[in-house]
């Protein structure tokens, strides 16, 4: 893992959510039909990699090895569809641990989503990523 | 609505086990591109089974029930997942409250049908 990535913060990109993305992660849930709101989820770390924000690449944690341990979300401010989002990524935290069959490297990693254009801090979300060695 | 005290189960809920198709439809929704999800040769050689179901997808159930019976007083939900889960396996949430003071804290617990704790968690909910 790219160690001495801890504490980078990338670039802010710009999110509004997608109601036809909503409709799959529902469904993917066993969920028909239509989200009335913006799903308490739906912002998460994945989306953004299509916005330079590729995790797994920039701390060197191959998809066979990764593992995701967690995440957190504190709700500061409803996001409704028709809103869109300021987003902040910061690595939070690295750090490698012995484990029993092998070296883990744990990585946290913070994002803030902000209402425009107030720049409201509306979410935040904190993601844990494992690479297996 | 009575006010929730300790001990109170706000939700014991069983989603149905998630198909393989209802795996792509997630990782399509959520652009993860991991092959882990929807590849099985790919998950074999990552040393499981078969495909994994994403871990996101548990903390959307939850998120769900949630926000569900708490709309915008639901302020935190902290998940760590402690097990894979594969397709068809069914998930139990329970929702428990844990303390009820100025906030109430609720502790979550997620299992498999083989009794396997997949997830667990807190949320904390707005007074």
């Amino acid at each position: 893992m790219n160690m001495q990535l801890e504490g980078k913060v990338y670039p802010p990109y710009r999110l509004k959510p997608d109601r036809a993305l909503a409709a799959k992660m529902l469904a993917g849930q066993g969920v028909a039909g239509v989200a009335a709101a913006v799903p308490p989820t739906y912002f998460l770390f994945l989306r953004g990699a299509a916005h330079g924000v590729d995790l797994f690449a920039d701390l060197d944690i191959p998809r066979e090895k990764a593992l995701h341990a967690g995440q957190r979300y504190e709700w500061l401010a409803p996001i409704g569809w028709d809103d869109e989002v300021e987003v902040t990524a910061r690595i939070a935290s690295l750090a490698e641990k012995q484990g029993k069959g092998g070296k883990l490297w744990f990585a946290d990693v913070e994002y803030e989503y902000r209402l425009l254009p107030a720049r409201t801090l509306a979410l935040r979300e904190i993601t844990r990523l494992v690479k297996r060695s | 609505m009575a006010p929730l005290k300790q001990g109170d189960v706000v939700f014991d809920v069983t989603r149905p086990g998630a198909t393989r198709e209802q795996l792509v439809l997630f990782s399509a929704g959520t652009e993860d591109p991991n092959p882990i999800h929807v590849d099985e040769a790919f998950a074999k050689r990552a040393g499981f089974p078969t495909v994994l179901q994403q871990g996101p997808m548990t903390t959307a159930h939850l998120g769900a029930l949630l926000a569900e019976r708490f709309g915008p007083r639901l302020a935190s939900l902290d998940v760590t997942f402690t097990a894979p889960v594969f397709p068809g396996e069914a998930l139990r949430l329970v929702g428990k409250v844990e303390s009820a003071g100025p906030e109430i804290v609720l502790a979550l617990s997620v299992h498999k049908p083989d009794g396997t704790q997949s997830a667990r968690g807190t949320a904390a909910i707005r007074a």
